[in-house]
């Protein structure tokens, strides 16, 4: 009903819209929401979007540049170190944590004894503030004190010291990474395993398939509308990662994040690229969103 | 400063809507308080009352200085102090936030020494020439004045400072048959190699070289001790930082590494990794500030006070010594009215009198900045970097002052880092740097 009613145009539609009062108090009810929405979301947004064709400063906005700000910000080598740092750490640490958890959320979806503790110290790593682990972890890769470099440098495996390496701190925080939010994939995965009925299975034995073939014919097609909300929320979260490159690295390894923050908020005339950099951020994050529910077919909602 | 009113009403439009954006609670409170902001002090018969904005101090001298000042001028004027974060980047990072909003109740800055170009060139705080007269200057140390000299003007009055120092090991240099601290930087590694070998010291020289403003400070040590420097005159806008004395300056900091005298990882200790190593007995030499002194007591299993000697920053033959110059100012606000600027004002004076600054350095050892004192027997005998090493408090230097002071610290803190690391030599550092900082400068000057 309500889609016939959305395609007769004209001046019926705002009548049949807006005539009942039933309709008319189901907008009074929406329209909070929708101003508060406007506000907190689609303001920014577009704010963000015209201070970075603008120059200027934090304080005053300058004269309408077009994109230069964000030719700019392509050739600004930190920028160009922060995009490559920031897909490397993406892509290996969402892979990881994804093999990892898939196997963690296969091996604690079983019975045994202890279920339950198994299942609640897996939290542990990922209950910890990220900037507290990474200070945490930044100890342990000390030259002098660090337990990590005492036990790689007696192992012969470095021999330079990790903090001051920007390709051994890439690693390090890729490895932190999935050390600290594989039990949230495996998590959301084990949630995705629980609602796939146990007859199917049973079904598929007794048809005579093999572990491996239930694995890949019911188990993985089962589960892919999990495992793509799992991994885009990975994927977003890794994208923009800002706390862990600050503070576990000592700001020697640049993200997006970290260039955008450098650019607003300590340097005084990089301020249009940092905003440039933010959009772009925002805009390739949404694309990436995209690309999830487009091509992948990922659901948004539980309806056909 | 044209294009300030030409991007006023776009800046309305913004602030509009940080009131419209929090029609709920925070807009309200943030306008309930703007309201009352304007009214306060003038409108009442009540004491003028000011804020003043300043980070930690752990041992409670300066809320005993407020209540002392409050006291004093009861029905008056009434300070009130605001906690701040004590690290400097963030702490700056909210002085610029609410002073780019216009909306602070923030009267009197107790800031960092390399601030005053930046909050001036943005017109946040007020020139204090006329009222800081130069007789009454004269009465401060050089360095912290320089710091604060912008455009030909004052615009704060110094309150403590701080200087880099070389810290030695007097019993292990005696044992190898040292009897004074290096004087040169070819002296301390000659002197560091000896005492590794003789006595199985892990590390000779240990200071700080990570990529952060305290990174900088050390990196300027060594280019003014090799007679070079960033900006000539220290502040003026034609950057020098690729002639020879700066590039030897940062020769020699890399030599300290390739010489095997500081440990490779030097390229990523700030203050605290220098600490235990020193204080803890695993190193010969270390350059800090003077705060370390104080620290000695909570190592008292490696090591006692007279083992520890305090130095001048060692030179490049025929050069003379310098101090990166540390600590801290006061500036009013030009947003506060004129009441609670003379208020404040004040309340600086009181603050930076022999008095209080006395008082403030024998009980939270901080180095004072009033020349008078330097000679006052108890504050040298109690106050021990004072008496070990008045020499570099008195040969400080600030950094380069510039209103885009934040952005050249960026790149220098990276370019310093690259070269003592070895990924970059310090020849193409210097050069790289002298690029960018000229290029920050003629940006500076369009903006």
């Amino acid at each position: 009903m309500a889609t016939v009613a959305k395609k007769r145009r004209g001046r019926g539609w705002l009548k049949e819209e807006f005539g009942s009062p039933d309709r008319r108090a189901a907008y009074y009810m929406v329209l909070p929401v929708f101003l508060i929405v406007l506000a907190v979301a689609f303001y920014p947004v577009v704010d963000s979007i015209w201070l970075s064709l603008h120059g200027g400063t934090a304080t005053i906005t300058g004269p309408f540049v077009g994109f230069e700000n964000y030719a700019t910000m392509f050739q600004n080598s930190n920028f160009q170190q922060g995009l490559v740092d920031t897909i490397i750490f993406t892509v290996a640490s969402v892979t990881i944590e994804f093999v990892i958890g898939l196997g963690v959320a296969l091996a604690i979806n079983r019975s045994f004894k202890g279920r339950g503790l198994v299942r609640a110290a897996v939290l542990v790593p990922w209950a910890f503030p990220t900037a507290i682990s990474a200070v945490m972890w930044r100890l342990m890769f000390q030259d002098q004190i660090g337990v990590i470099s005492y036990v790689a440098h007696a192992l012969g495996l470095i021999s330079s010291p990790i903090l001051s390496n920007t390709h051994l701190l890439l690693i390090a925080c890729i490895l932190v990474d999935a050390w600290k939010t594989t039990p949230f994939m495996a998590l959301l995965l084990l949630a995705g395993l629980q609602t796939i009925p146990e007859d199917v299975y049973e079904a598929a034995r007794v048809d005579g398939a093999n572990a491996m073939q239930r694995f890949l014919r019911i188990t993985l097609p089962l589960l892919k509308p999990t495992i793509l909300v799992a991994v885009l929320f990975r994927t977003l979260d890794a994208y923009r990662v800002y706390d862990l490159f600050w503070v576990m690295t000592g700001q020697q390894l640049e993200s997006l994040s970290t260039f955008v923050y450098e650019s607003v908020r300590i340097s005084q005339l990089q301020f249009p690229e940092g905003n440039a950099a933010a959009v772009f951020i925002f805009v390739t994050a949404f694309l990436l969103a995209l690309f999830f529910i487009k091509v992948l077919g990922m659901q948004t909602s539980t309806e056909e | 400063m044209g294009e300030a009113h030409e991007g006023a009403g776009r800046k309305v439009n913004r602030r509009d809507f940080l009131k419209l954006g929090g029609a709920g609670v925070a807009g309200a409170a943030l306008l309930g308080a703007a309201g009352c902001g304007g009214g306060g002090g003038q409108g009442s018969k009540g004491p003028v009352d000011i804020t003043v904005a300043f980070g930690r101090e752990s041992t409670g001298t300066l809320a005993k200085l407020i209540s002392k000042f409050n006291k004093q001028n009861k029905g008056k004027i009434k300070v009130t102090w605001r906690h701040m974060p004590s690290d400097t980047g963030q702490y700056f990072d909210q002085i610029k936030t609410e002073f780019q909003a216009q909306k602070t109740n923030i009267d009197l800055i107790g800031g960092d020494v390399i601030w005053p170009a930046q909050l001036a060139a943005n017109g946040w705080i007020i020139d204090l020439s006329d009222r800081f007269s130069e007789s009454d200057r004269s009465k401060f140390l050089p360095g912290p004045i320089q710091s604060m000299t912008y455009q030909g003007k004052i615009w704060g009055v110094p309150w403590f400072t701080d200087a880099g120092m070389l810290y030695y090991r007097k019993d292990l240099l005696a044992k190898s048959g040292f009897k004074n601290p290096p004087k040169t930087w070819d002296e301390l590694k000659m002197m560091a190699k000896k005492v590794m070998k003789d006595q199985g010291i892990q590390n000779g020289f240990v200071f700080q070289g990570d990529k952060y403003e305290g990174g900088v400070c050390d990196a300027m040590e060594y280019i003014w001790t090799n007679g070079g420097n960033v900006l000539k005159n220290n502040n003026s806008n034609t950057v020098i930082i690729d002639q020879p004395g700066a590039i030897s300056g940062l020769t020699t900091e890399r030599s300290m590494v390739t010489d095997g005298v500081a440990p490779q990882a030097v390229a990523t200790y700030e203050e605290p990794q220098c600490e235990p190593i020193f204080l803890g007995g695993k190193a010969v030499f270390c350059r800090n500030w003077p705060y370390m002194y104080g620290l000695i007591p909570q190592y008292k299993k490696t090591i006692k006070p007279e083992q520890v000697g305090l130095a001048p920053i060692p030179v490049s033959d025929g050069n003379h010594t310098h101090s990166c110059l540390g600590g801290w100012n006061f500036y009013i606000s030009a947003l506060s009215d004129s009441t609670k600027q003379d208020a404040a004002y004040e309340f600086v004076k009181f603050m930076t009198s022999p008095e209080q600054e006395k008082a403030f350095a024998l009980n939270a050892s901080i180095l004072p900045t009033l020349k008078s004192l330097y000679s006052d027997k108890e504050v040298v005998s109690k106050v021990a970097p004072i008496r070990l090493n008045k020499t570099a408090i008195q040969s400080t230097r600030p950094r380069p002052v510039s209103p885009y002071y934040s952005d050249m610290s960026l790149d220098m803190q990276e370019q310093f880092n690259n070269s003592l690391k070895g990924t970059t030599s310090p020849k193409k550092a210097a050069k790289t740097l002298q690029g960018q900082l000229t290029q920050i400068i003629k940006q500076a000057k369009n903006a």
